[in-house]
């Protein structure tokens, strides 16, 4: 028995003619060589990948993804104080260069004639003895944007799992766009485009051919609306380069671009904001906006208070699976009743007596900044007047009156367990 | 990113097909499990960019028959005197085993791989979430894999057909049988009697009997002719054994060799892909069915362990070995019997021969049980 036999190595012999019969017994030397230079080829081919790797965070114009800034709020962070008053026209981050508030749809959460866009009465998930969705009642009306908020482990994502019969719940009904899931689950799916989690897609893959395996999915006239949605999320452009190459945010967008496939009436979009920079978040606030506006309704799940309140008409507060509170965000800050005027005048202290007095407001306080007047509770801007006659009349002089709402970030920590017991 | 379109030009609204609960077509559509051709092609898409499956795929099915035929062909080439034509039987049956071998292995690395590309990519949630038959999703995969494997295994199967038949040495006219007797070549049943009939002193000597021949024993095989001569049936056999060895094989047995790979290559990949659906994992996966094919296989094959024979056979390779082409199975070597040894083992050498309803059924079974396994978790799984 020579080397080439030891080594398992006979077959090649063949190709010198040795005799039949004494050169083809395969050893598992051979099998092992074979595994090793696949192993080896493998190998190069992921260095090869890897070493494009360190561009994926990069978006298109070579930047690198930021973190979300630290003035914004997030429902994980530390608290931050319930008492504090903020400009209604600056935005609870302290952002001036952030747009004003848009104008919210009127939304109403009486009966429908349609059906909700998402409905689920008593709706339970558990993971063993930990009860993520804890029997959730949860209605979203139709063509609206609407926030499902929550910190941080609340349950949100599995919520929309659940919702989207991704997993099984353990208790309650669910129904979308008024069809019962998961008894037709893929004829509700058929109106529908969620992302879950986070987009993920094939990475060796273009962004096209990723898109064009979600449509192959889908079916229908899915196809044809590939050129669509990458023009309609800005990634024509890139739409045939790998997936491994894109940046979190653009990861984003195609991600909503695979929502968009089915042209959907309903779209449940999972945290879209995570991994974007100021810009991209800007930009997916906008696409959101103007999806809501098209009579789509998007239903988006997010810890992120201020992107909510700004992208949102409606809106359910979440905490350890359950559903707090839920309504048209304007009503919700309403009923909080936690509006104020900021009085900038030459006497605070009588200024503060008179208001009293008069009886007119809901309190006062003197504080650094000055008079801080307190309105009560479904007070219109007339008021507002009233108590700058009131103090001319008096003599003191008004430098200036700034009105001061509630944001839903004020709301939130006043109606959450998890915050509001923190100091 | 671009601006979003205004609101006033929305680019989707205008294509939006009507959704009317129970009335929408593609709502019926999506109910369906069987795959459609442009999800079979996508699935396809995604398992052909892989380029290093691709690579392993052409390197272990493609790459021994290019490696040895191209290396003869060249040393043929240019030293005819010392190097005989590239076709040659022996080397066609040990391409062919190593392609057996090696194919059933890559078979289940793609369909690990096809199984499981999905959920480790995070793709199959939303997949799921179109609302199409996750069957259908798994149905998809096995054409698509098939794709992949049974182009390249027709590539190389070819070009060792097309060597082995064209650039041969020159076929012997006559078998070689005991004593240095010669029977013409290419004979049947029949015209084997007619011959042993005509030459009854040849026959005798021809296939004089010997331990363990099998071809033991006399008969008298045609009137007027009393000499000692074999079984024909047995007589047959052991003609076209020697024939196997010394002659290319028939272009008949060829196809059915090329069917017995294909076979091989299907049942390692619909195993991987049912295995894959099953774990979720790849690596897993493919090191157990690696395992089965070059450690487990060979064990069960050769040794015969008491009271358990039965559930040797039931290792789809010991059947697989069964229903090896008799045209395949003589020349690798390694001993009597039906196939030889492969891998230290591969042949069922040791094993009693099973019939053809059990082989069938153990073959079958193997496809079906792994099919349903992956499809149930499929339908079942988290996503």
């Amino acid at each position: 028995m020579n080397a080439i036999h030891v080594l398992g190595l006979a077959p090649l012999a063949a190709v010198r003619n040795v005799p039949p019969g004494a050169g083809f017994h395969l050893g598992p030397g051979l099998i092992l060589l074979v595994l090793l230079v696949l192993g080896g080829i493998g190998f190069g081919v992921s260095r090869m990948r890897g070493g494009r790797s360190s561009k994926q965070h990069d978006d298109e114009w070579g930047r690198r993804e930021q973190p979300p800034p630290a003035t914004t709020p997030v429902l994980s962070s530390p608290a931050t104080p319930a008492t504090r008053s903020v400009r209604a026209d600056v935005g609870p981050t302290g952002d001036t260069s952030a747009p004003p508030a848009r104008a919210r749809r009127a939304v109403s959460f009486g009966q429908p004639a349609g059906g909700w866009a998402v409905e689920t009465h008593g709706l339970t998930k558990r993971f063993g003895s930990n009860v993520a969705v804890n029997d959730v009642e949860l209605r979203v009306p139709r063509g609206c944007a609407f926030g499902y908020l929550g910190p941080n482990g609340a349950g949100k994502t599995t919520l929309i799992r659940t919702l989207l019969g991704l997993t099984r719940a353990n208790g309650g009904t669910t129904s979308l766009l008024g069809i019962p899931v998961p008894a037709e689950r893929s004829r509700a799916l058929a109106g529908v485009g969620a992302i879950v989690d986070e987009p993920r897609f094939h990475p060796h893959l273009t962004g096209r051919d990723n898109l064009r395996l979600l449509a192959a999915a889908r079916g229908g006239d899915a196809a044809r609306r590939i050129a669509p949605s990458l023009e309609r999320v800005g990634l024509t452009e890139r739409a045939d380069h790998k997936v491994s190459s894109y940046s979190m945010g653009m990861r984003q967008r195609l991600g909503v671009a695979s929502c968009l496939l089915g042209d959907p009436k309903l779209l449940i979009l999972d945290e879209p904001m995570n991994g974007l920079d100021p810009a991209g978040m800007h930009q997916m606030r906008e696409m959101i906006v103007s999806l809501a506006d098209e009579g789509r309704t998007v239903m988006l799940s997010s810890h992120l208070l201020d992107e909510v309140e700004r992208t949102c008409d409606a809106v359910a507060i979440v905490d350890r699976g359950r559903v707090i509170r839920q309504g048209p965000i304007d009503e919700l800050i309403r009923a909080a009743g936690t509006a104020s005027v900021q009085v900038d005048c030459a006497d605070p202290a009588r200024a503060a007596r008179l208001i009293d007095e008069a009886g007119i407001a809901a309190g006062t306080s003197l504080t650094d900044a000055g008079l801080t007047v307190a309105l009560p509770a479904a007070a219109s801007r007339e008021l507002i007047a009233d108590i700058n006659r009131r103090l001319v009349a008096a003599g003191i002089s008004v430098y200036g009156l700034q009105e001061v709402r509630a944001s839903l970030e004020d709301w939130f920590l006043s109606v959450t367990t998890r915050l509001g017991e923190q100091p | 990113m671009t601006s979003p379109a205004p609101a006033a030009e929305p680019l989707l609204s205008e294509q939006r097909s009507p959704v009317v609960p129970g009335r929408t077509p593609i709502a019926r559509r999506l109910g369906a499990s069987m795959p459609t051709w442009p999800l079979i092609a996508t699935k396809h898409l995604e398992l052909r960019k892989r380029r290093g499956l691709m690579i392993t795929v052409a390197v272990m099915i493609i790459g021994p028959t290019v490696l040895v035929m191209g290396l003869r062909l060249a040393f043929h080439l240019f030293d005819p005197a010392h190097n005989g034509p590239a076709g040659d039987p022996s080397v066609f049956n040990a391409i062919t085993n190593l392609t057996a071998e090696f194919g059933f292995i890559v078979a289940a690395v793609v369909g690990a791989a096809a199984g499981t590309t999905d959920l480790n990519d995070g793709v199959f949630r939303y997949l799921v979430i179109t609302g199409r038959s996750r069957l259908a999703l798994y149905l998809a995969r096995i054409p698509a894999g098939l794709a992949v494997l049974i182009p390249a295994l027709a590539v190389a199967f070819t070009m060792l057909c097309l060597v082995t038949a064209y650039e041969a040495v020159p076929q012997p006219t006559t078998v070689s049988m005991n004593s240095g007797i010669s029977i013409p070549a290419n004979f049947d049943q029949a015209q084997l009697q007619t011959w042993l009939r005509q030459h009854p002193a040849e026959a005798g000597e021809a296939f004089e009997p010997s331990p363990g021949s099998g071809s033991g024993g006399s008969t008298k095989v045609g009137p007027g002719v009393q000499t000692s001569v074999p079984k024909i049936a047995a007589a047959f056999s052991d003609y076209t054994s020697a024939e196997d060895s010394e002659f290319n094989p028939a272009p008949n047995e060829m196809f059915k060799i090329g069917l017995w790979l294909a076979l091989e290559i299907g049942i390692g990949f619909l195993v991987g892909l049912g295995l894959g659906s099953l774990t979720g994992q790849r690596t897993l996966s493919t090191i157990l069915l690696i395992g089965l094919e070059i450690i487990v296989t060979p064990i069960l094959a050769r040794v015969q362990i008491p009271y358990f024979l039965n559930g040797q056979r039931l290792d789809v390779g010991v059947a697989m070995d069964q229903l090896r082409p008799a045209a395949l199975a003589p020349a690798t070597g390694g001993g009597p019997g039906p196939g030889g040894l492969l891998f230290g083992g591969r042949g069922a050498l040791e094993i009693p021969p099973m019939a053809t309803w059990a082989m069938i059924s153990v073959i079958v079974g193997w496809i079906v049980v792994w099919s349903v396994i992956g499809a149930w978790r499929m339908m079942t799984r988290d996503a």
